[in-house]
């Protein structure tokens, strides 16, 4: 099974992106094999979490199986954590999304506890924009998020983002546990991925793409083409997000089609 | 399908441990990705001083390995500035004939809009010599003043970046001699919407690497919605068409 773990849904606004819709990503995620892709949605990440929210689980409905919801977690709502605990078992959902830099509020802050209580107390996955050198989400914050909250599950999204942190965040993923890396962003090469896995360990390591922000067969690309052994790719493109979010991913719908991707490669 | 990676480097880079510091390292990158062939340029000419002794030996070393090369051609990096340039005349550039330059204006600190290199896009340009400039190095109002000031000089945009597709589709729609390379075009279906909005033959397939990533790039030639004889045409017949005569396959 392939899942994406880091998805979004919408226009994110600051720049052109010529397909948006989840029709066109879920043609692609057809044309190449992704099962399941988890979204948040561009509404609630640059405007609006609440309304936001309910657009990404209105398409978690609309798609079951094929789209999951990744609710935004607002540090500025005061109330924000009673709506999303409201939110948490409506089926679809699949954990929550913290962004700390777009709200310009640091993942340490006091503002962030809440949400992270709550997913620490419902066992469901946080996805954290993940940023080195940020004062908002560098990865080493991320990791002493998961030593605060033992039992936590924490992804640092993009791995951290910019290639002279990839090393550290992987260092930072083996040691903390609770602590995974999602490899979504156009800076990481398969090079990367492959030091990832050889320091973190596979089961440390997630596929996700940032489409509709970004494309998701680049992203996908980068796994298939990687030089990983075929067990450690396995788990990277979908066995691990099978463990992590358990019966919040429903069964995929065919037998994937990864072997057949594998079978293309170079 | 033939392809073609129109954006490669050759030797070590100083910001990463890469396997293409010479040819038998590069060709296993191409044949891992099925990668045809591709044009090059040496990291000691972009990193270096172009004009070194030192430079101009380890080039020299670095590409004399394949006597008869099947699988890459040269993009040389020039420095447009008479004597503290490389090399000092466009004559001693248009001897050596070469398939498209490469030019590196904001990391080697000339102007690219100076009299010396005018008169250099105008040699080049009088003899269908490409050149290749690196958005995220020089930025796309560079490049759009460079194509407004010489629009008989085809311009090849390397790196344009995912966020850049407004800024790409106006020089596409203004200029027939610009070009761009797909290696960053990430954005969600970018490939597709400027191929149909543009052609395919204005969409030249690259990758960067070993800077950017090449396997994703690769991964979505194979998978892009489009005719099969778009993808053809961005997979190699663009850079067929942008290279001209000089084409060596």
């Amino acid at each position: 099974m392939i899942v994406d773990i880091h998805g979004h849904l919408g226009s994110p606004g600051d720049f052109f992106v010529p397909e948006p819709s989840a029709q066109w990503l879920l043609r692609m995620a057809d044309r190449v094999g992704i099962d399941a892709i988890g979204v948040s949605h561009f509404v609630a990440l640059n405007l609006d979490a609440r309304r936001g929210n309910t657009m990404a689980i209105d398409l978690a409905t609309q798609y079951p199986g094929r789209l999951g919801a990744w609710l935004v977690a607002n540090p500025h709502d005061r109330d924000g954590d009673r709506v999303i605990a409201d939110q948490l078992d409506v089926p679809g959902v699949w954990g929550l999304k913290v962004h700390p830099d777009f709200h310009s509020v640091p993942v340490l802050d006091r503002r962030y506890e809440r949400y992270l209580r709550l997913a620490a107390d419902h066992s469901v996955p946080v996805l954290s924009h993940g940023q080195t050198r940020s004062d908002y989400s560098d990865p080493a914050d991320l990791a002493e998020v998961a030593r605060r909250h033992p039992g936590l599950t924490l992804l640092v999204g993009h791995a951290g983002l910019w290639t002279d942190g990839f090393a550290r965040a992987a260092e930072l993923a083996a040691a903390q546990p609770g602590l995974h890396l999602e490899i979504a962003g156009s800076r990481l090469t398969t090079r990367w991925l492959e030091r990832m896995v050889a320091i973190a360990g596979a089961d440390k390591v997630l596929f996700g793409t940032d489409a509709n922000f970004l494309d998701p067969r680049v992203g996908l690309g980068k796994v298939v083409h990687s030089r990983l052994a075929d067990a450690d790719r396995e788990l990277v493109l979908g066995g691990n997000a099978v463990r992590l979010l358990g019966r919040r991913l429903p069964p995929h719908r065919q037998p994937s089609r990864e072997q057949d991707l594998l079978g293309r490669r170079g | 399908m033939l392809v073609f990676d129109a954006h490669r480097l050759l030797g070590p880079i100083p910001s990463d441990d890469v396997t293409t510091t010479d040819l038998d390292g590069l060709v296993a990158e191409l044949d891992h990705l099925a990668i045809d062939a591709c044009a090059v340029s040496c990291t000691a000419e972009i990193f270096g001083d172009p004009r070194s002794e030192h430079t101009r030996e380890t080039v020299a070393a670095w590409l004399a390995a394949e006597a008869a090369p099947t699988r890459h051609l040269t993009a040389q990096v020039i420095i447009p500035a008479g004597t503290s340039g490389w090399p000092s005349t466009p004559e001693d550039i248009l001897g050596a004939a070469p398939a498209l330059v490469r030019a590196c204006p904001v990391r080697h600190h000339f102007d690219p809009l100076g009299p010396v290199a005018r008169s250099w896009w105008r040699e080049l340009a009088a003899h269908d010599i490409p050149v290749a400039l690196d958005a995220g190095e020089c930025g796309l109002p560079l490049i759009s003043a460079l194509a407004a000031t010489h629009p008989r000089l085809r311009i090849l945009v390397l790196s344009a970046g995912y966020r850049e597709l407004r800024r790409l589709a106006e020089l596409l729609e203004t200029f027939p001699g610009v070009y761009i390379e797909t290696g960053t075009l990430v954005a969600a279906g970018a490939v597709e919407w400027l191929a149909r909005e543009y052609g395919p033959d204005r969409l030249v397939f690259g990758t960067g690497a070993p800077l950017w990533d090449d396997a994703g790039p690769r991964f979505l030639l194979d998978h892009l919605e489009l005719p099969e004889p778009d993808v053809e045409m961005v997979a190699a017949g663009s850079a067929r068409e942008l290279i001209g005569e000089r084409w060596p396959w």
